[in-house]
């Protein structure tokens, strides 16, 4: 990866895509749920994916992780097909409650990524420390999932795929289960923890305002089959601020726009 | 502990202690003659008397020793035999014909068949208990595995992890709830298969015990041989809960 000069979220690097996908199609049963989807995500580019219920959203980013294989066409990562998941690509998936472990504790949630990664048991802990203090759950070593709230877990999720330091953070609606507060706190924290690790982000929604908000472009996938349907460059200044940023004439007019190009979509 | 569990726990006692009540009276009363039902001071008595003189303890020694080694082996080869068919699909649909025909035959049908197979010895106390016992440890590991939350296996996947740390990591404590479950009812049928073992081929135990004091009737050796059934039954049951707690706290904390 390019070295890791801090350039903040807004401002690209330049070079070459690090996530492409080159006319990818998608048959799931028969069923086109995807079709003909050409992207470029740019190394530490902020990338979100908003569309109507059922578009393919998800399965795009499926495909990003290398979860699914496309019916035709390429996905590559840095160069190379993406032929099964990857180590550095972490998904931060909707349910947390189904994608943690209830049997160990937050701890031991981070844990498993290190342990896979091979890293000495020795060290574990203070990097286990370190990554519950980056997601503020500090205090919350020793609980389980059970014993935490939903934005809690959320956060645990989110410091389990940091422990994958992973070049590319792949996000599925990961605050859609969360009440309104929550998740702006968490929208500002997940910005805040990008910006210091410098990992790209694919991130769907349906949220509209939240793509906005956190993204530096938003692609929105129309339905029956999925394919790309509209592309917006967001050159809302950083840092961002709940207030502020969403009070931004250029805010309302993008919401605006993504707002026509849904309700025209479902049209 | 607060007043309605100590108010419970009393009432159950108080009812226990009724029936002994009652059974020392039918006793006294010689409703039932002594020689077929000895009253509770006989009873324990003789179970006093038996342990003083060792007879008793071998007698015990020698049921537990059945009902492990049969518990033991229908363990691991319930669990292993769960894991491998529960985590695939294909061989759920393969063998799950065979389980459904073999499962409801009767655990007595087949004691004839081990003992023509291997003799009035312990051999085949042990391929009956386990064979016995095998049944709900098998086909509750086999549900655990197969409940294992598709999620967590994509969690694997991205995390790269062995084959091995899948199974060990996520498989086997996700299903351990029902593995559990399952050993708890074995330890159960062990118990009782044991005993039924040691009364038809005559190995050293509690059941050749109880057979032999009804046959003499010595009947107070006959209920201290029942009473210390019953406390090993219970005494195992109780066991394996708090095992089970220990090992699923995880699952009783929460809101």
């Amino acid at each position: 990866m390019i070295a890791a000069v801090n350039q903040g979220a807004n401002s690209l690097r330049p070079g070459r895509a690090q996530i492409v996908f080159s006319g990818v199609t998608l048959n799931l049963g028969g069923k086109a749920i995807l079709e003909g989807i050409s992207l470029d995500v740019k190394p530490g580019e902020f990338l979100c994916i908003i569309g109507a219920s059922g578009c393919g959203k998800t399965t795009a980013l499926r495909l990003a992780a290398g979860l699914y294989q496309p019916t035709s066409g390429t996905v590559a990562f840095d160069g190379q097909a993406m032929l099964a998941p990857r180590r550095d690509i972490a998904i931060v998936f909707q349910d947390y409650g189904k994608a943690l472990l209830p049997w160990r504790t937050a701890a031991g949630n981070v844990s498993l990524a290190l342990e896979a990664s091979g890293m000495a048991a020795s060290q574990r802990a203070t990097r286990i420390d370190e990554l519950l203090k980056k997601v503020g759950l500090p205090n919350h070593a020793g609980k389980y999932p059970a014993e935490m709230s939903g934005g809690m877990q959320q956060r645990l999720q989110i410091a389990r795929c940091l422990a994958q330091e992973p070049k590319a953070l792949l996000m599925d609606e990961p605050f859609g289960a969360l009440d309104a507060m929550t998740r702006q706190g968490l929208q500002d924290e997940v910005l805040s923890l990008v910006h210091a690790s410098d990992a790209t982000v694919v991130f769907v929604t349906h949220d509209l305002e939240e793509a906005i908000y956190l993204g530096d472009r938003v692609i929105g996938l129309l339905p029956h089959p999925g394919r790309i349907g509209i592309e917006l460059q967001i050159d809302l200044p950083r840092p961002r601020d709940q207030l502020t940023t969403r009070e931004n004439p250029e805010f309302l007019r993008l919401r605006r726009e993504l707002f026509d190009f849904i309700k025209a979509s479902e049209a | 502990m607060n007043r309605s569990v100590l108010y419970w726990r009393a009432a159950s006692f108080a009812v226990a202690a009724g029936f002994i009540g009652l059974w020392q009276f039918i006793a006294d009363q010689r409703l039932v003659s002594p020689v077929f039902l000895p009253g509770p001071d006989r009873a324990w008595a003789s179970l006093v008397r038996g342990f003083a003189s060792g007879d008793l303890l071998d007698k015990l020694l020698g049921t537990l020793e059945h009902m492990a080694y049969g518990w033991f082996v229908a363990s691991i080869a319930g669990i292993a035999l769960g894991a491998m068919i529960g985590s695939s699909r294909t061989m759920r649909s393969y063998v799950a014909p065979s389980l459904e025909f073999l499962r409801p035959l009767p655990v007595s049908a087949v004691i004839p068949v081990a003992i023509a197979m291997f003799g009035l010895t312990q051999t085949m106390a042990l391929f009956v208990i386990a064979f016995g016992a095998i049944w709900p440890m098998l086909l509750a590991t086999i549900h655990g595995f197969a409940a294992v939350e598709p999620r967590l296996y994509e969690v694997a996947r991205s995390l790269h992890m062995s084959r091995l740390a899948v199974i060990f990591k996520i498989a086997l404590p996700s299903a351990s709830p029902d593995i559990l479950a399952g050993m708890r009812l074995s330890v159960t049928v062990a118990l009782i298969l044991s005993v039924v073992c040691e009364i038809l081929a005559g190995l050293d135990g509690l059941g050749h015990w109880v057979l032999l004091s009804a046959r003499s009737f010595r009947s107070a050796d006959l209920f201290a041989g029942v009473m210390l059934l019953g406390v090993i039954g219970y005494l195992t049951a109780l066991a394996m809960s708090l095992v089970e707690k220990r090992l699923l706290k995880w699952r009783s904390s929460g809101h």
